[in-house]
Order: C-alpha cells, then structure tokens, then sequence
C-alpha cells in the first residue's frame, strides 16, 4: 500500500505571500504479520509559486479579493484543480495576523483552496512550522543535538527550539527586516513600526519618517534588534528593552540550544558570505533593513559563537512547513462509526491526570464540569475530548473509562453534537468499540490515537486515507490580535 | 538429553542443600541466598552469630526496564543513548567488565531465558481455564516432549477430544474463538482476559456471537484447522502462545483463517503477532481481529487472499 496525499501551503506573511504544493507519501511500514502501522513516509516539494508582496487595503487591512487572486492564478499555472488538493494548510503569520479582517480572509481561503485546507493563525504555531520547513527538527533528530531557529521576516522573528526532533519551545519577538521601510532609491524612510519608533526615541537615534537615511544612521537600532535576538536565545541579559519586544512569550533561557539555524527573507542575507560572493551591490534594494539586519547577526556572537548549521529553506521555510509538516496521520487501529469528515475547528478539552486516573466516577464528573467551560451564551459548541489513555490498560479499564467518558458527555449527546475522542495513548479502537457499545450502538463514535494535543489547540479531521485505516489530522492554533 | 530430568536433577540437587542447612528449612529464603548463606558458615566456624532474615530477597532483576537500563561508565552523552535505547529492547549500553558482560547483565540475561524455558515447559493452570470457562480439549500429544518433538501431533484430535469440540461449537458456526498453549503458557495467561472480550464486543457491533471458547492444550496453530474441518466454521480465530524469545515470554499471536481445512496453505491465514504488553496491546488486538474477521466474513476470505 502507497498513497499519496496532495498538500497545499499558503503563507501570508508581514510582507510576503506564497504558495507551494507537495506531496505526502503515506506507506503502511508494519509488516504483514502484524497490526498495521501508516505513517508519512516521505514529502516532496512539486511546486513553488514566485514571492509576492502581500497585497494590502491599507495598514491595517489585508486585500482579501488580491490574495485570492493571486492564489487562484498559482493553481492555474501549477495546473491543479483544489478538487485534487487532499490536504494543506492556510497559515496567516507575522503583523498580518494582527490585520482587522485577518480572520475573514483566512477563513475564505481555506475553503476556497481545497475542501481540508486548515485555516490556522498564531505566533507559538507559526514557530513550529517555520522551524521544521526550515530543516531544524529534522537536523536536530539526524544530529541528536538541539537546534533553535529563528524566522526572522518582514515584521516579527519567530523562534522555535527543537531537540532531538522534539519541540521544546517557541517564542516570538517583534524584531523583522521590513520594521523600517525606505525607498530604494532615494533612501528616505516611508514606515517606521511603533515599537521600533518607541526604542529610536528612547536611545534618541534621531531617526524620523522622511528621513533621508545612510547605512551608518541605521546601525544602532539595527543593533539593539540584534541585541534583542541575542538575549533571546541567552547571550545577551535581558533588560526592559527585550520585554518590549517580545510578542507574547520568549524561550527559556535556562538551557542554551548548541546550534543555531535562521530563515525567513531575513535569513538570505544572514548566510551571505560577503568574502566568497563578492559585497552585496546595494544594501537598500527591498526598500527595508532585511539586509542590513541579517549582515549584522551574521557579525554578532549569534553567528560567531554559536553552532551554525545552514537551513534548508529561508525565505519559504513557513510555506514549506504550512504545506509538508501540518498534516499527522492518526494512529492505525482507530475507531469512527461513520464517515462525517471533514471536521474543522474543532477546539480541544484535554483532560488532567487526576481527571483519568481516579476512575469512572471522577473521569464523568469532570468531562461534565469541564464542558461547561465550551458554553458560548449557554450553548454548547463542538468539541473533541483529549486524553492520554493507559499505556497497556486491562479491558476492565477501558470499560472504565468508555462509562466515564459516554456518562460524562451526556450533554453533547442530549444536543446531537458529535462524540469525538482523541487520546495519546494506541487504545483507540478498543475505547471506541467500547464507547459504542454502551451508547447501544445508537450515537455515532469518533476515537482517534496517536496525537497528542493540549489546552488551547484546535483540531481538524479529514477524509479518511490508506482504505479507510487512518485519518489525517491537522493540530493548530487559533490566534489572532 | 531430557530437560525434565534434568530440572527434576537440579530441583533434588537444591533440596539436598536446603535440608543441610536446618536454620532455613521452612522459611521462605529464595533458593540463591541459601548456598551463598551456607558457604559464609563454612568459610569460617567462629560465625555462629551469622544472622538470616527469613523474609529477605533480593531485588527481582526482571522487574528493571532495559529500555531505561544505563550501564556505560563515563559516557559523553548519557541522554542521547538513553533516546536511542528507547526505541530498541536490545540490550545496548550494557557497558563491560574487562572483556566480558556485568554480573547484571549475565544474571537478567539468565533470568531471561529462564522466563522464556518456564514459558514453554509450564502449562496454562487449570484454574485459569476453569477461570475463563474454556471448554478443555488436548491433541494426539501425551506430554510436553512430544509435543515439542511431534508438531504433526499437535494439529491433530482423537476422536473423543473431536466429540467434544462438536458438541461445544455446533454445526457450521459464523465464528470461532479458540485458545491454545503453543509455546507459550506466560502469553495465555498474561493476554487472553483482556482480548476475548475486547474481540467479543467486536463481534457483537456487527451482531455476531460466539459459542463457548475451546482451550487446545499442546496446541499449534494447525490444530485451528481440524477444528474447521469437523464443526464447518465460517472463520475460527486462535489465540495461540508464541515462541518465547529473550524480549519477552508472553508475546501472543491472533491467527485468522476463513473456513480453514486440513491442508490450509499457510499464506491463507492472517496473523496479528506480537500480543504483549510492549507491543500491541490485548485489547487493541483485540478489537482490530475483531474487525478483521468481520472482513474476512464479508470477502470471504483471509490471508494474502484479504490483500
């Protein structure tokens, strides 16, 4: 058994938009002698449309109609109809998420890219992705070492610290290349971001909109954007200067990653090597401080103290990442009573520890009080329930938990909503089957395994794959300012 | 070259050390800290004052996880051996005396093996079987020797045991669930309780029952199809003990035919293996056999024949 899944991964960023198109290979690698085991076996990058500005109404205003222009005439010329399209994922990323109709253009296009194309938004996501497009997970599994990336874009960096292939934080600062924009070629300053204006004031740099600017004028906010990043990653102490900032959360700085990589726009010109290609002709050709930021990291501590490994995308690693690493396979022994997919948006109540452990009682007692937290107006809205299951539980215990669980989401069944269970741990085809027993077979049962999710996340589910075996999931955030 | 007498040899050869030793007689002392005990007295006559705590026992090495086992001396990445080893149970990072393994690793080594020899030499209890109400039923073989010695044997019934197996499953049954021993009484033990009723819940989804479970004592898994042969089932699904290995010795397979026969080719049989705890879990086993013959019964097939 091989099947491809086609994935689509749009990025709208501060000051880019792109697209690409890949394909997820999913294989069933167990032998045939037991249980089946599909995963994702392999991605392949078949198509990258050019890098767009994003258009914009105004300031605060993203041009939606543009966007989706633009994104139509991509699958035009990649020749593939969103009928085809399996999968994918549309990420709104940087200040174009803090945009007043970021959520309506996000949500049009997601329906307009493809029927499982996830719509997602969020400073902790955007890390994630952008770090594994830009190779860091997978060196640092490959290396078994930990590696911290930073996307550093148009408007913010995003910082993600991966070890062993695992993600152990992110982080996000308001430190970009298009922070400060001028005109390419008289040089005089168009845009200067409020909290870059803030730090300019305060170390009175004397840098104003309609300046005529020199590289040399620049240098010292560039630095302290640079002194930001370093501080970030603990090589630099914080002061009041790096709280302003931050985003929403920085990393910890307690255990410093052994390697560094960067990507984003910025990035380009952090691995540019002015000895070996040559000095860069005009520092101002984007009409920003991209390039004179990334050659600033590349003469600080962040380059020349720090391991640097060299990723595998800069400017596209969050398009690639948006397109090849989104998507999850469910665990292959899975229960769903009927196929009702796609389900999208679907927000997470993650059951505690104490909650699971103590048994039938106390697991229906706090499913129940725990829902109430999902009543909007009085009103229950869809929810998956998350646990994390027993690692070899005896059948006794999964009746356990199938009674606390169904007794507990009484009033998800009461209003006909769904009954959607994803734990961590593989049981999920026999709390299913058990869920539906004592539901006398009467309400549907979707159980999931194999992901592991928390507060705060979203959930969507697709079309069923591999024979119906597996479901593909896509784990995201919600998040806009 | 019997290793029943050989047990029975060493079992009379511990008992005569027990005996020597008066203070112990009765207690409850493990057998290794007797000899250990007795050798202290002989060393040296003036340790009349040696004092033995009857509920002493050393720690149970089995019980350590060797996944989370570290025995390298110095290492420059402990965590990073201890990812890899996370992923493997081979015993890795066992670290060395001079040439030769520790003492702990050739001592788990041993206990291993020692799990996996009880594993095929001891049976499946009668009270577990009476336990799970199993209708007990034995093939051509008179003991454990011929058993190992005769596989032929082991597919076979006499005609009463062939009685017995009719009057419990009934003509042309939709499914059969049967356990055997096979190479693994641990396996039994440890995994069917948790997976017949996960497969039964399975069954009963689709609106399938089943009649009462035989127990095939000195079963292989041909024996399923004398099984078929006389009761005409649509499939039969043996729950059968694997040959134990050094990992684990209570790993259980599920084989599943559709209609099996006598002369069944192998390939038309599906198998789950790798029933335990640190594989498949019996009931997840459990409820995906369960689909699995609800396919078999709708294609009406099993095996390479299902792909």
């Amino acid at each position: 058994m091989r099947e491809e899944l086609l994935s689509v991964g749009i990025d709208i960023g501060t000051s880019t938009t792109q697209l690409i198109f890949s394909k997820l290979i999913i294989e069933n690698m167990a032998s045939s002698y037991t249980v089946p085991r599909i995963v994702i076996v392999d991605k392949e990058i078949i198509y990258r449309s050019p890098i767009y500005f994003t258009p914009l109404l105004s300031i605060k205003e993203i041009d939606g109609p543009k966007v989706k222009e633009l994104i139509e005439k991509e699958y035009h010329s990649a020749g593939i109809d969103k009928s085809q399209i399996n999968t994918g994922a549309v990420i709104i990323t940087g200040e174009t998420a803090r945009k007043e109709n970021a959520k309506e253009v996000l949500t049009t296009l997601s329906g307009f890219a493809g029927d499982f194309v996830v719509a997602t938004a969020g400073p902790d996501l955007e890390s994630i992705i952008s770090g594994k497009g830009a190779g860091a997970h997978t060196y640092s599994k490959e290396h078994n070492t930990s590696v911290v990336n930073i996307d550093i874009g148009g408007g913010t960096s995003n910082l993600a610290v991966f070890k062993r292939g695992d993600v152990k934080d992110t982080g996000c600062l308001d430190i970009g290349g298009r922070l400060i924009k001028l005109d390419p070629s008289s040089r005089q300053i168009s845009y200067i971001a409020p909290k870059i204006q803030e730090l300019i004031e305060k170390y009175h740099l004397g840098i104003h909109r309609g300046d005529v600017v020199t590289k040399e004028k620049l240098m010292p906010i560039i630095q302290l954007m640079v002194k930001g990043l370093m501080q970030s990653v603990g090589l630099a102490p914080i002061d009041a200067d790096f709280d302003k900032l931050i985003t929403n959360k920085s990393i910890a700085r307690e255990e410093r990653p052994e390697c560094i990589s960067f990507s984003g726009g910025v990035a380009d010109y952090v691995y540019y090597d002015v000895a070996e290609r040559g000095p860069i002709k005009d520092s101002f050709q984007f009409g920003d401080i991209g390039i004179l930021l990334g050659q600033a990291i590349r003469n600080s501590p962040l380059y020349t103290t720090m391991q640097v490994v060299k990723s595998t995308e800069t400017i596209r690693a969050t398009v690639v990442g948006a397109g090849t690493h989104t998507t999850e396979i469910s665990g292959s022994t899975i229960t769903y009573t009927k196929n009702t997919f796609p389900i999208k948006n679907l927000p997470i109540l993650k059951l505690s520890l104490e909650d699971e452990e103590g048994g039938e009682a106390i697991l229906r007692e706090a499913v129940k009080r725990k829902l109430q937290w999902f009543k909007l107006d009085g009103d229950l809205q869809k929810v998956a329930i998350a646990l994390q299951g027993k690692e070899n539980p005896s059948f006794k215990e999964v009746q356990a938990y199938a009674k606390g669980l169904v007794e507990g989401m009484q009033e998800l069944i009461q209003r006909e909503l769904p009954l959607i269970l994803i734990v961590e741990k593989d049981m999920a085809k026999v709390l299913g089957q058990t869920m539906y027993y004592e539901l006398g077979y009467k309400k549907d049962v979707i159980c999931l395994d194999s992901i592991k999710l928390d507060n705060g996340d979203y959930i969507d589910i697709g079309h069923p794959v591999a024979e119906g075996a597996v479901l593909p999931v896509v784990v995201k955030t919600l998040v806009f300012n | 070259m019997n290793e029943q007498d050989l047990r029975k040899m060493v079992e009379q050869l511990v008992e005569q050390m027990i005996s020597k030793e008066p203070s112990v007689v009765g207690s409850d002392v493990t057998i290794s800290t007797t000899p250990a005990a007795s050798t202290v007295k002989a060393a040296s006559n003036e340790t009349k004052t040696t004092t033995i705590d009857p509920n002493g026992c050393i720690p149970d090495i089995t019980k350590i996880d060797i996944k989370k086992q570290f025995l390298v001396e110095h290492a420059k990445d402990k965590e990073g051996y201890l990812a890899m080893k996370a992923k493997t149970p081979a015993r890795l990072g066992v670290g060395k005396a001079g040439a030769r393994y520790k003492t702990i690793t050739m001592l788990r080594v041993r206990a291993d093996h020692a799990a996996a020899q009880d594993a095929v030499f001891n049976d499946v209890s009668e009270e577990f079987i009476k336990k799970n109400n199993f209708v007990f039923v034995k093939t051509l073989c008179k003991d454990k020797d011929e058993y190992l010695t005769r596989p032929d044997l082991g597919r076979r019934f006499g005609p009463e045991e062939l009685e017995i197996i009719k009057k419990t499953c009934g003509n042309n049954p939709k499914v059969l669930l049967v356990v055997g021993d096979g190479l693994s009484s641990s396996a039994i033990e440890a995994n069917v309780e948790n997976a017949i009723p996960a497969i039964k819940q399975g069954l009963q989804m689709h609106g399938i029952t089943v009649p009462d479970i035989l127990f095939v004592k000195y079963a292989r898994v041909g024996a399923m199809d004398a099984i078929g042969e006389v009761t005409g089932a649509d499939v039969i699904c043996m729950l059968v003990g694997e040959r134990p290995g050094l990992v684990t010795a209570e790993s259980m397979s599920a084989y599943i035919a559709y209609k099996p026969k006598h002369g069944l080719p192998e390939a038309k049989r599906t198998v789950i293996s790798n029933i335990h705890k640190g594989g498949t879990t019996a009931v997840e086993a459990g409820a995906h056999a369960a689909e699995l013959i609800k396919t078999m019964l709708d294609k009406k097939a099993s095996g390479i024949d299902l792909k």
